[in-house]
């Protein structure tokens, strides 16, 4: 006897009372046939653990799993068993004892029977494995519309195992098989064994809850309250405002297919190079406003200056960039305002004529004559300047001269050989000039280059507008400077310490000094408003410097001339050109040396008038308070500063007006006079007799100058040659003669202080520049040279 | 005053013409060219190709120079250009408003 009972290992859970409960919870399909089955199941209760109600299946559902199973028949409405198949079907034999373990675990509601032991086993089997067994007792299980509590038992026992998941048990099985084989053996095939059933777990398989709920549940009543408020609502939805339906519809726009069509944007490709000069330039005009010059100013916080050289508009590419550069500079810099009248210029564009006028065209067109010229006269202006000329290279080979250096012809013997001559470098000429009668020549006293030329007849009769040229020596071919002058001029000298002054003597007696610097053309000062101006022609100007102002007089320089009207005159500035007279030329006889002032003259002669015109004078190089004057009659005055009344010594020889005496700059004893009546005199001025006369033409002698550079070297000219003197060559002959031009007198002479160079100006308004060349001069001392000449001839004469 | 100037400026471009014509009739001079800063000239005594043909490159030539002097000592500049040839010399006095050009054979 094998008493299953199924002893509820697991403890039984609550067992709903409540099978309906069970049915609601089934599917829908089910619900039918549980009504079917729900009489028979109230015995079954406790397998309808399985059903739960959603609701409150919480606990049950746990409950569920340890509840008897018992299978559950589902019967469809034809009395179908449609009782789902279990998913597994076990072997039956194989798992029977095994089995029976499980079941002992189930509880059961204690409706087993002997005889449902077995087919609740089994039963219970096929449910708990109920893939196990199904297969075998399918069909006794399976039972059509029985209503027999059996029936109902396997079905309900059937049903919770069909639905059980049998996961669980199913390892349960296995292992519990294993087992039980090995205890098997023949002896044991007859024991009795004991059956122990347990409700194993509830395995789900499909849990859908319930959407519907009981009528007898609790939730019925609130449920079914809401199911009427939704059936309401429901139909009070069709004209109820709460819920209008509406529909929207969006437009969608036409699309349109737009084409925008631009001009082409020019590139333009701008370049620029910055150079250091640029950058300089450029920090330079951003200083400008704040008057910081240097390059290096710290202009870093300018960084958008345009490397373009603003006030460079010669670059034509980049003078577009120049607006922008200069308003970037303007922007960055903080003086803006400041920089306006910076940038209008360079903006202008400059007028050709205004180029043409300004005053760097000017400038330029000087410099460039100059250069031209230099081209041309390079050659003899390297002669004057005692500088090797150059050959030009590329020019036709012509036959040049040769120019060969004076050091070469220094030696004696060469001297046969090479005669000393005047070669003509060039003239100082130019179309103002012709006509006009060279009257003097001064060097100016800084500058050894620049020429004051004076032009103005000597006659009384044809008398032009005298002129003044300033020549340099850059420009034979043009003066620098031209000063018209109502009369004649017939002196002229350059001021030493004012060296642009120019002190004028006229014809008319006027004197007037020029400043060559400025480009005036009018005189500085003139002496035309000076009650005391002379009134014949001045014939010599010499700006005088005393070492010592005798009589309270300032020192320094002061103009002295002399002229026709027998006086010598001191000029000096005092509210106008005024001057004092240092000495009236009064007329001297012959035989006595001096007069007193204010004796009456004795009435020998018919005089004119009692002074004597001056025609020259020179002042002592070395004492500037004697100076010696000559005058018309051929007499020279030894006069002084000191005395103005009276002669200190009276030197006659001349028979003829003296054009010019000078001393010598080497021998302070010696001097020279020349006069129109063919003689140049040699005087020591200790001697009443000139040591020396040179006469070597019938015709007067216009001028006469010591050489600068040889104590023995002088130079004269008359009117048809100019004639140099050696004397230690020749007391008797000049030692070079040039003829004039026909036609043309020479009238003045001028040596070139620096280089061995003579000019000669002549009627025609030509100054000629020669080089005396090849003249070699003695050895030894000039002064001592002189000296020695002199002292033999002297020695000669006793 | 204004008449003053307005003789100034006569007077000065009488004597800007004088030396114009004096240096045109130097020994030796083959042409005068003024250009202004853009390289168009002003004046000239050659014929019209020759002298664009001048302006053009001495210009170039000029920048050059300038170029160099500059950024050797920027606080230099250049004052005078003087190309000599085998034929002839140009002389170029460049200034920032035009350049003065001188072509010159001096052994004619």
């Amino acid at each position: 006897m094998s008493t299953t009972r199924a002893k509820p290992k697991k403890p039984t859970l609550k067992v709903t009372p409540s099978s309906r409960v069970l049915n609601v919870s089934t599917s829908g399909v089910l619900r039918v046939n549980h009504s079917s089955t729900y009489a028979r199941s109230i015995n079954a209760s406790v397998s309808r653990k399985s059903f739960s109600l959603a609701a409150d299946s919480k606990i049950l559902d746990k409950s569920s799993v340890q509840t008897p199973k018992h299978t559950v028949q589902v019967f469809d409405e034809n009395g179908k068993d449609v009782t789902p198949q279990p998913l597994y079907q076990p072997d039956p034999a194989a798992v029977m004892s095994k089995h029976s373990k499980i079941f002992a675990s189930d509880t059961s509601g204690g409706t087993m029977s002997d005889f449902y032991s077995t087919a609740y086993q089994t039963t219970t089997n096929a449910s708990f494995a109920g893939p196990f067994t199904r297969s075998v007792f399918g069909s006794s299980t399976v039972s059509r519309g029985s209503q027999s509590t059996m029936e109902s038992m396997n079905e309900e026992i059937e049903d919770p195992s069909s639905k059980r998941d049998i996961s669980i048990s199913l390892s349960d099985v296995q292992v519990r098989r294993e087992e039980v084989k090995e205890l098997i053996k023949e002896e044991m095939l007859d024991d009795v064994v004991d059956r122990y059933l347990i409700e194993s777990e509830t395995l789900w398989l499909l849990h859908m809850p319930a959407v519907s709920v009981s009528v007898d549940s609790e939730e019925a009543v609130s449920v079914k309250e809401r199911n009427n408020l939704y059936m309401e609502l429901c139909k009070n939805r069709m004209g109820n405002d709460k819920y209008v339906e509406r529909s929207m519809q969006t437009f969608n726009g036409a699309p349109k297919t737009k084409e925008v069509q631009s001009e082409a944007i020019t590139m333009v490709d701008a370049a620029t190079t910055a150079t250091t000069w640029d950058m300089y330039d450029s920090f330079r005009s951003a200083g400008l406003g704040e008057a910081a010059l240097s390059p290096d100013t710290d202009k870093a916080s300018v960084p958008e200056i345009v490397s373009n050289h603003r006030l460079d508009p010669t670059r034509a590419p980049e003078r577009t960039m120049s607006v922008i550069s200069t308003t970037s500079i303007a922007s960055a810099s903080s003086s803006r305002i400041e920089m306006e009248p910076f940038v209008v210029p360079s903006e202008d564009e400059p007028d050709p004529e205004l180029v043409l006028q300004s005053e760097k065209f000017q400038q330029d067109l000087f410099v460039m004559e100059r250069i031209i010229l230099e081209n041309i006269y390079q050659p003899k202006l390297a002669a004057y300047r005692q500088l090797p000329t150059l050959e030009d290279p590329d020019s036709v080979p012509k036959v040049v001269p040769t120019v060969v250096s004076r050091r070469e012809e220094s030696s004696l013997d060469e001297e046969s050989t090479l005669t000393p001559a005047l070669e003509r470098l060039w003239s100082f000429s130019c179309e103002l000039t012709s006509g006009h009668n060279v009257s003097s020549m001064a060097w100016n006293k800084r500058n050894p280059d620049l020429l004051a030329v004076g032009y103005g007849q000597f006659d009384f009769k044809d008398q032009k507008s005298g002129l003044i040229c300033c020549w340099s020596l850059k420009n034979p071919t043009w003066p620098e400077r031209v000063f018209t002058c109502e009369s004649g001029v017939t002196t002229l000298d350059f001021s030493a310490s004012n060296a642009s002054q120019l002190a004028v003597g006229m014809h008319d007696g006027s004197i007037a000094t020029y400043n060559v610097e400025s480009r005036e053309k009018t005189p500085v000062i003139d002496s035309s408003d000076c009650a005391h101006k002379h009134t014949s022609p001045v014939w010599q100007v010499r700006w005088i410097d005393h070492e010592r102002g005798a009589s309270g007089e300032d020192k320094g320089e002061t103009l002295i001339s002399v002229s026709a009207d027998g006086r010598i005159s001191k000029w000096f500035l005092r509210k106008g050109l005024d001057c004092i007279d240092l000495m009236k030329l009064k007329r001297t006889r012959n035989e006595k040396a001096k007069k007193q002032v204010g004796d009456k003259e004795k009435k020998s002669e018919a005089l004119i008038s009692r002074q004597a015109p001056g025609l020259c004078f020179d002042f002592h190089p070395t004492d500037s308070n004697i100076y010696l004057a000559g005058t018309e009659e051929g007499h020279i005055h030894k006069c002084s500063c000191s005395y103005n009344e009276q002669f200190l010594e009276t030197y006659i020889a001349h028979k003829g007006p003296l054009y010019r005496i000078t001393w010598s700059p080497f021998c302070s004893d010696v001097f020279l006079s020349c006069s129109s009546d063919w003689t140049i005199q040699l005087w020591r001025q200790d001697l009443f007799t000139p040591v020396l006369g040179f006469t070597s033409t019938q015709s007067a002698v216009y001028d006469v100058m010591w050489s600068p550079k040889w104590a023995t070297v002088f130079g004269a000219v008359n009117e048809g040659r100019v004639e140099i003197w050696d004397l230690g060559a020749s007391i008797l002959d000049p030692t070079i003669v040039s003829l004039a031009s026909p036609g043309v007198k020479l009238t003045s002479l001028l040596f070139a202080t620096e280089t061995d160079c003579i000019l000669v100006g002549d009627s025609d308004g030509q100054v000629g520049v020669y080089q005396l060349k090849n003249l070699t001069v003695g050895e030894g001392t000039q002064v001592a040279a002189l000296e020695d000449i002199i002292g033999s001839t002297l020695a000669s004469q006793l | 005053v204004t008449v003053l100037i307005h003789h100034c400026i006569l007077y000065k471009k009488a004597e800007v013409e004088e030396t114009l014509k004096r240096i045109q009739g130097q020994k030796g001079v083959q042409g005068i060219i003024i250009v202004n800063a853009e390289g168009i000239p002003i004046k000239t005594t050659l014929d019209n190709s020759s002298t664009v043909q001048y302006a053009g490159l001495i210009h170039q030539l000029v920048m050059k120079a300038r170029s160099t002097v500059r950024d050797i000592d920027p606080q230099n500049d250049l004052t005078f250009l003087r190309v000599r040839s085998k034929k002839n010399e140009i002389m170029i006095a460049p200034d920032k408003d035009y350049f003065l050009i001188v072509i010159q054979n001096p052994s004619d």
